[in-house]
C-alpha cells in the first residue's frame, strides 16, 4: 500500500513537472507580430537604420515578442495598408499615416483595435492630448502617434550672408527677404507641386498663421463653412505667393525631389517643408543650413507651426489577444525614453515627446536641435496639417483645386466653394474626423 | 487513352469526338480566362453594387452608384479628355504611320529593316520609363524641350508644358504618340507590301507621280488597316494610364485627368471601392462596345 502511494506520489510529482516544462515551453515561445512599416534608408522618414536596431533592441528586451517586418515605401503604404483592411490581412501592428480621418474610418469600421487599456497599462504620458486627440474616434484611442513632424522655413544661411539678409520676425520682413533674393536673380522658395501633396502642407501653414489654431477647429470641428473671410484671406495669401514670383516657375510641373535639389543645389534661398526630409536636408546641404520658423501673416495670430503625427503605431483588430498584448509591449519599448535617443541619432526622426532639452543632450545635428527647439516653443498655438486632418474624399479635392488656385487658373472663392462642397458631402457620408 | 470507332464511325459520334478533343485543347486557357478574367469582372460589377467605407462593405445600394456618375464632373472632364486623346492618336500617329511606311516601302529592303527597327523602338519602352523621359523633356527646370527653344532662339516659346493649361494634354498626346507611330509604321508597311506591284507600276506608266500613287492606290487598300489600327488606337485611347500618372497624376487641376486616373484615386486614395468598380464597369462598357464595334466593321470590310 505504502509502495502504491509512494508510486502515486511519485507519478503526481513527474506529471506535476511535465505539466510546468509545458508551460514555461509554451511561455518561452516568442509571439509573431507581424509589422509594416515605410522606414527606408534614404528619402521620406529615412529611419530604417534606427528600426532594424530597435527591433533587435526590443526583441532582447522582451523575449516572448518577434518581430515580422515588411518594409512598405512611405508614398504607397496607405494604399498598401488599406487594400490590406480590405482583403482581411491587416498586418498585427501597422506604422502608417495619417491619423485623424483616415484612422477614424477604419475605427469606424471596426478594423483596428481600441487601445485605452494599453494607454492605461503603459501611461504613454509622452502623447499631449492634441495628438491623443488626432488618434482617437468617438472617445477611445486606436493608435500610438510616434513621429514629430513639424512644418517650418530651411534656408541658406550662406546665401542670406552674401545678399545681407536676416532671418524676418515679421511677415512684413519675411516678404522684403523674398524681394531682394528675386532681385538677386535667385529664386525665393524652392517648391514644385507636380506630385499634388506639397501644396497642401504650404497651404496648412499659411493657413493656421493667417487664421490661428482656433479658427481652424471652428470649422474642422464646428459649422463654420470653408469659405469664411479668414480661410479666404488664407487661399488669397497663397495664390499671391504664386502670382508675385516666390516659387520657381513652374512650379506645378516640378516634381518635390526637385523642388529639393533646387535648394541644396544653391539656386533657391528658401524651402518650406518639413521635418520629414531633415536627414535628406542635413546630409545633401553643402551650405550652413538654417531652419526658423514663417511669423505670423495675419494681425493677432498667436506664433505656431504645423505639427502633426508623421505616422501612428495602429493594431489591427483581427489579431490575437497575445498579439495584440506583444505588440503593445513592443511599441512601449519603441517609444520609451531611452530608446528615442536612438530614433533621434540614427533615424532623425524625433519621437513625440521628445523635448528640446533631450536634443541638446543628444548626439544629432545642429539643424535638428534647432528645428524642434523653435517648433517646440509653441506647442499651445501650433495648427494642424490639411491632408492628415480631412478625410480622404476632401484631400483629392483639395489636391487638384489647390493646383488651379495656386497657378492663378480659379479664385479663391471658387477654390473655397469647391472644398466646402467636397467637405458637407464627407459631413453627409459620416466621414469626418471629430477628435 | 485511344477512342475505338466502329468500322464506319456516324456524324454524330464524330461530332462528338471532335468536340471534346476541342473542349479538352480549350480547357486550360479557358480555366485561366475564367479565373483571372471572368470572374474578377463578375466581383467588380458586384462591387458596384455596395457602397463602401474605408474598403469595407457597408451596404447594398442597388445603381446608386451608377447614379452618382450623372452629377460627377471629374467623370465627365475625363471622358472627354480620354475622347480627346482618341482623336488625337487617330489624327497624328496613324497619318504620321501611313505616309512613313508609304514612304519607306519603296526604300531598299535593308533600309527597311533598319528604320523599322528604329521607329519601332519607342513602342519597347515601356510606358512608365517614357513618362519619366518626357517629364524630363518637358521639366520647366532642366527640361530638353526649353533648353532647344533657347538654343535656337526661341526661347519665349518655352514653358512649363506639363503643368499648364493649355499644354497639358497636348504635350501628354505628344508623347503617347511618340511610343504608338512606331506600331502604325509597321503595321502600314506589312499592309503596303502585299498590296501587287503591278498596280503601281501601272499607274507609273500612266503618268502618275508619288502623291497620285499614294492617294488613289495604297490609301484606299489599307482601308481595312486603317480601321484596324483606328479601333485599336480608341480602346487603347479609353485603357492608358501609365504615361498620365508617371507625368502629371491627372493635374494641373483636372487638366489630363482620364478615366483610368480617377478610377485608381477612387479607389486607392479615397477608398470608395462602390464607386470605383462602377467607374470600372462604365470603361469595360465602353471598351466593349468600341471592340464590338471594331469586329463589326471588321469583318464586313
Amino acid at each position: 500500500m505504502k509502495t502504491n502511494k509512494t508510486h502515486m506520489r511519485r507519478l503526481q510529482a513527474t506529471l506535476s513537472l511535465m505539466v510546468m516544462a509545458t508551460a514555461s515551453g509554451a511561455m518561452a515561445e516568442p509571439v509573431p507580430v507581424v509589422q509594416w512599416d515605410q522606414f527606408s534608408n534614404a528619402g521620406i522618414t529615412a529611419a530604417g537604420p534606427a528600426m532594424e536596431e530597435l527591433i533587435k533592441v526590443c526583441e532582447a528586451a522582451l523575449p516572448d515578442v518577434n518581430i515580422e517586418r515588411t518594409v512598405v515605401p512611405s508614398i504607397g503604404i496607405r494604399e498598401s495598408y488599406r487594400l490590406a483592411v480590405s482583403a482581411d490581412k491587416t498586418p498585427d501592428l501597422g506604422y502608417t499615416w495619417p491619423a485623424a480621418s483616415v484612422l477614424a474610418g477604419y475605427a469606424r469600421t471596426g478594423k483596428v483595435a481600441p487601445l485605452n487599456s494599453y494607454y492605461d497599462k503603459y501611461g504613454w504620458d509622452n502623447v499631449n492630448a492634441f495628438y491623443r486627440g488626432r488618434n482617437s474616434y468617438q472617445g477611445k484611442l486606436y493608435a500610438v502617434p510616434m513621429e514629430q513632424d513639424l512644418m517650418g522655413v530651411y534656408y541658406n544661411k550662406a546665401m542670406f550672408a552674401e545678399l545681407g539678409l536676416e532671418v524676418p520676425k515679421t511677415y512684413a520682413e519675411f516678404k522684403t527677404v523674398v524681394d531682394k533674393i528675386k532681385e538677386a536673380g535667385k529664386i525665393p522658395i524652392a517648391f514644385g507641386n507636380r506630385d499634388r501633396w506639397p501644396a497642401t502642407n504650404t497651404l496648412s501653414l499659411i493657413l493656421g498663421l493667417t487664421a490661428g489654431r482656433a479658427e481652424e477647429e471652428k470649422v474642422f470641428f464646428g459649422e463654420e463653412p470653408w469659405t469664411n473671410p479668414k480661410f479666404k484671406l488664407a487661399a488669397e495669401t497663397f495664390q499671391q505667393w504664386g502670382k508675385d514670383g516666390y516659387f520657381p516657375k513652374g512650379f506645378n510641373g516640378i516634381g518635390y525631389d526637385e523642388a529639393n535639389a533646387l535648394f541644396l543645389g544653391g539656386r533657391a534661398a528658401m524651402n518650406i517643408t518639413g521635418t520629414w526630409v531633415l536627414q535628406d536636408m542635413a546630409r545633401g546641404a553643402k551650405f550652413d543650413l538654417g531652419v526658423f520658423m514663417l511669423p505670423p501673416i495675419s494681425d493677432g495670430v498667436p506664433p505656431g507651426t504645423m505639427w502633426g503625427e508623421g505616422s501612428q503605431w495602429q493594431v489591427s483588430a483581427a489579431a490575437s489577444d497575445a498579439a495584440k498584448d506583444a505588440a503593445a509591449s513592443y511599441i512601449n519599448c519603441l517609444t520609451s525614453k531611452e530608446n528615442r535617443k536612438t530614433w533621434v541619432e540614427k533615424g532623425y526622426l524625433v519621437p513625440i515627446g521628445t523635448t528640446a532639452e533631450d536634443l541638446k543632450a543628444w548626439n544629432t545635428m545642429p539643424v535638428v536641435k534647432d528645428f524642434y527647439a523653435e517648433g517646440l516653443k509653441t506647442p499651445d498655438t501650433n495648427f494642424y496639417d490639411l491632408h492628415t486632418t480631412v478625410p480622404e474624399s476632401v484631400t483629392q479635392v483639395l489636391y487638384p483645386e489647390l493646383q488651379k488656385l495656386a497657378s492663378g487658373d480659379e479664385t479663391p472663392d471658387s477654390f473655397l466653394a469647391a472644398i466646402q462642397a467636397s467637405w458637407q458631402a464627407a459631413i453627409a457620408n459620416g466621414e469626418r474626423w471629430v477628435p | 487513352m485511344v477512342a475505338v470507332f466502329p468500322c464506319h464511325p456516324q456524324p454524330w459520334d464524330m461530332f462528338m469526338y471532335n468536340s471534346r478533343q476541342a473542349l479538352l485543347f480549350v480547357l486550360p486557357a479557358l480555366l485561366l480566362y475564367v479565373a483571372f478574367v471572368a470572374v474578377p469582372i463578375l466581383q467588380v460589377a458586384a462591387y458596384s453594387l455596395f457602397s463602401w467605407d474605408n474598403g469595407s462593405i457597408k451596404a447594398f445600394s442597388g445603381l446608386g452608384n451608377y447614379q452618382r456618375l450623372t452629377s460627377d464632373g471629374v467623370f465627365w472632364t475625363a471622358l472627354g479628355h480620354n475622347a480627346i486623346w482618341a482623336v488625337l492618336t487617330l489624327c497624328f500617329p496613324l497619318m504620321i504611320g501611313l505616309v512613313l511606311a508609304s514612304i519607306l516601302a519603296e526604300r531598299s529592303p535593308r533600309t527597311i529593316r533598319l528604320m523599322s527597327a528604329l521607329y519601332f523602338l519607342p513602342r519597347t519602352i515601356p510606358l512608365v520609363v517614357a513618362g519619366i523621359i518626357w517629364g524630363w523633356i518637358y521639366n520647366p527646370i532642366f527640361g530638353l524641350l526649353n533648353y532647344v527653344l533657347d538654343l535656337i532662339g526661341l526661347g519665349s516659346l518655352g514653358g512649363a508644358w506639363l503643368a499648364e493649361s493649355g499644354s497639358a494634354l497636348l504635350s501628354l498626346n505628344a508623347a503617347g504618340a511618340w511610343t504608338f507611330y512606331g506600331f502604325c509604321v509597321l503595321i502600314y508597311l506589312s499592309a503596303i507590301q502585299s498590296i501587287d506591284p503591278s498596280l503601281y507600276e501601272a499607274a507609273s506608266l500612266d503618268g502618275a507621280g508619288w502623291g497620285q500613287r499614294f492617294r488613289f492606290i495604297t490609301v484606299p487598300l489599307l482601308k481595312s488597316t486603317t480601321l484596324f489600327l483606328g479601333l485599336y488606337a480608341a480602346i487603347e485611347a479609353m485603357r492608358f494610364f501609365d504615361l498620365v500618372w508617371v507625368t502629371t497624376q491627372g493635374g494641373p487641376g483636372y487638366d489630363t485627368e482620364v478615366l483610368t486616373t480617377h478610377i485608381y484615386k477612387t479607389f486607392f486614395l479615397v477608398g470608395d471601392f462602390g464607386y470605383a468598380a462602377a467607374l470600372s464597369v462604365v470603361l469595360l462598357a465602353i471598351v466593349l462596345t468600341i471592340g464590338g464595334l471594331s469586329y463589326r466593321i471588321l469583318s464586313q470590310s
